[in-house]
């Protein structure tokens, strides 16, 4: 009978086994390892994934031209990943884990402001570069860190596009109601909005959040209701961006627009919500409508080569998470390149002295290691395709507003 | 006025969920005493039974629901048959990593099937209401709470009246005499699990109406499932569904508390979770085995 229990427990470990994510590195001399944690599964398994796709697609690039030129020798890449089950604290362990027993090169940022600020800590601790992404919120970068760097806009601009839209258009957008998650990010995406509203004269009529994993926004919905708003902006990531469009068909809440900080982008925004996604804007660090052109070689030099190839290889047009995540890696090839060294330091100042256009933008950082340089686009679901259509430089179709009712769209 | 109405409305409305989750949870903890962490998982398959058969044959979640049930039943019966039977007398730590090693796998393979995209079941109905005195009412979730009571009622009678129903109550009263009694008691608690998993497979079901699917979106209803468990009173059918009712409705309300103290905002809707607890608490100070608990002897 004593055997039973181990024999369980021998079935966990087996488990546990099958499911673990492990993938070999061959970590030799010629080999240039990074390390990431990324959210394979958990509540941020969608933006993860596409976390991995854009490193990934970066990956195969320079091993099928050559691998990266580095002081005069050639070395091949290869990033190894471990799932951080979208948990702030598995992804600080899982970046010690990558530094002290992998001995890895350098990091890759994780999906999320969240896990982005406990992998900071740890980086800065080792002292190992990190480039990151996907984690927006300044948070990470109010702390004096020098080993982190993010290639992407920072937080607080993530909706101000939509409110721009919405306010230079007739009738003119005049008051707004925020609903954001309580992550940081999402609270400083949230406070953003807020301050572009007042500073231009709008009324912000609602401004509240919710618990992260929130699986019932409906008083949240009933309370936007009753302030009618001529906006409504949701701060926060896929499930709850879904959760509280649905809420706003269910409960008849009817705005003239409809913004989110992240979903609209994915193909899983259009593909769950059908029609009721048409009309939606979404803030975005990039789509392939942005027409910069590389001043250094080694990439593709515009976003539509780079979206035709990615797209030949995964079957579905790149969105923003793959494309700063590529973009995250190009911050260190052409770190790399100028430090001439793998040396973790020289790559830290090559990386503080970065200065590059690619395909996604421009990469520079300030003196916290943020990339302000960039702008940001606004995205508006037209007819079930994601069309740019802010700033009007880069605009690939007209702004369709005000949003029709619901049942009309 | 309205707004508390409308409160009280999603408040029910999102309870009646929340009981149906909690019910299959509650019987297999307060019968087997075993604290299933794989309940999140059911729920999660549960859900895509019903987007499969929506996507790919146009069936009607309400019509999938029979078809939830017995899929997740077998897969219940079997896993406590050929498995956690293994390890019903263990100490309570061997079944909780049992089932959480059951649940990550479970989570896994769904990956592999699903992918990590998220997807939605959209009827034609999905986000249509009416609005009565000031209310609107979603007519998806409507028919979800009514679904959730029938099935309540359902259990309840069953469980009271059926042959099979009085020797799940007799074993979890007293596993010795049942079996003098001729209860095989491998068999009902087989089936016990089977309904469980069969609960939170038509839990998946109600929720896939409202709540988008990917595969680990079943953690926080169990997380929710735990507390309305412990709120209402272990193992009995009517402690899940008044369970259930409180934290919808305490959630619900605690979204309109407002304060502001000096330059501290505080605002409900970030803390409804933390209210919800408060309100768990506080019933366990005062009624320490749940508001329909029943002191066993």
């Amino acid at each position: 009978m004593k055997l039973r229990p181990m024999a369980a427990l021998g079935l966990v470990a087996l488990c546990a086994a099958l499911t673990a994510p492990s993938v070999p590195v061959a970590a030799a001399g010629d080999t240039i390892v990074f390390g990431s944690a990324v959210s394979l599964t958990g509540s941020l398994t969608k933006e993860g994934h596409l976390t991995q796709e854009g490193y990934d697609f970066w990956k195969s690039y320079v091993n099928a031209h050559g691998g990266l030129k580095v002081g005069g020798k050639s070395y091949k890449v290869d990033i190894k990943y471990y799932d951080d089950e979208s948990k702030a604290a598995t992804a600080a362990s899982l970046a010690e884990r990558l530094i002290d027993q992998d001995h890895v090169n350098f990091i890759l940022g994780p999906y999320g402001s969240g896990t982005a600020f406990t992998v900071a800590q740890m980086v800065e601790r080792k002292k190992i570069p990190m480039v990151e992404g996907n984690g927006a919120a300044e948070k990470i970068f109010s702390q004096g860190f020098k080993y982190t760097f993010a290639v992407l806009s920072p937080a607080p601009r993530y909706l101000e596009g939509i409110l721009d839209v919405a306010h230079s258009q007739k009738p003119a957008a005049q008051s707004v109601a925020i609903t954001a998650a309580s992550d940081p990010f999402s609270q400083e995406v949230a406070a953003g909005a807020a301050a572009w509203a007042t500073a231009h004269g709008m009324k912000v009529v609602y401004n509240n959040k919710y618990p992260e994993n929130a699986t019932d926004v409906s008083s949240i919905v009933s309370a936007v209701k009753a302030a009618n708003p001529d906006v409504i902006l949701n701060a926060g990531h896929l499930q709850d961006a879904l959760l509280v469009h649905k809420g706003l068909k269910e409960q008849n809440v009817q705005a003239r627009a409809y913004g989110y900080s992240v979903g609209p982008d994915t193909p899983d925004f259009t593909g769950s919500l059908g029609k009721d996604a048409n009309f939606v804007f979404g803030g975005a660090q990039w789509s392939d409508a942005v027409k910069y052109r590389a001043d250094r070689p080694g990439f593709y030099a515009t976003a539509k080569e780079y979206a035709k190839a990615f797209d030949a290889v995964y079957h579905h047009r790149p969105d923003y998470h793959d494309a700063e995540s590529t973009a995250t890696c190009l911050a260190f090839q052409y770190a790399l390149q100028d430090a001439g060294s793998l040396d973790p330091d020289k790559v830290r100042d090559a990386l503080a002295k970065l200065d590059v256009t690619t395909f996604y933008g421009i990469l520079k950082f300030d003196s916290r290691g943020m990339n302000v340089y960039k702008p940001m686009v606004t995205n508006q679901i037209q007819n079930g395709k994601l069309v740019t259509v802010w700033p009007r430089g880069l605009a690939e179709a007209k702004v369709e507003y005000p949003t029709p009712p619901w049942g009309q769209r | 006025m309205h707004l508390l109405a409308q409160d009280l409305v999603n408040g029910i409305l999102a309870g009646g969920i929340l009981a149906v989750v909690a019910l299959g949870f509650s019987l297999v903890w307060g019968i087997m005493n075993i604290i299933n962490l794989a309940h999140g998982a059911f729920v999660m398959l549960g859900a895509y039974v019903t987007w499969q058969l929506f996507s790919s044959f146009h069936v009607d979640p309400f019509l999938s629901l029979p078809v939830s049930f017995a899929v997740l039943f077998t897969l219940g019966y079997l896993i406590q048959r050929f498995l956690i039977n293994w390890v019903a007398r263990a100490p309570v730590l061997t079944t909780f990593l049992l089932t959480f090693g059951l649940s990550l796998l479970v989570v896994n393979v769904a990956l592999l099937i699903w992918t990590g995209d998220t997807k939605g079941v959209t009827t034609a109905y999905s986000g249509t209401n009416f609005t009565v005195a000031g209310v609107t009412v979603p007519w998806a979730k409507l028919y979800t709470l009514l679904a959730a009571l029938l099935i309540t009622g359902v259990m309840q009678l069953w469980l009271t009246r059926s042959k099979t129903g009085r020797a799940i109550r007799a074993t979890a009263m007293d596993i010795g005499a049942a079996q003098l009694s001729g209860v095989r008691v491998a068999h009902i608690y087989a089936i016990v699990f089977g309904l469980g998993a069969g609960l939170a497979g038509v839990a998946g079901t109600l929720i896939s109406l409202s709540y988008s699917l990917n595969p680990s979106m079943g953690q926080p209803f169990l997380i929710k499932a735990f507390v309305v468990c412990v709120l209402g009173g272990l193992g009995s059918v009517e402690g899940a569904l008044v369970g259930g009712l409180t934290y919808g409705i305490v959630e619900a309300f605690a979204s309109q508390i407002d304060v502001t103290i000096g330059t501290q905002h505080i605002s409900g809707t970030g803390l409804q979770d933390a209210v919800a607890l408060v309100v768990l608490l506080i019933v366990l100070i005062v009624r320490p085995r749940g508001i329909m608990g029943r002191a066993t002897a």
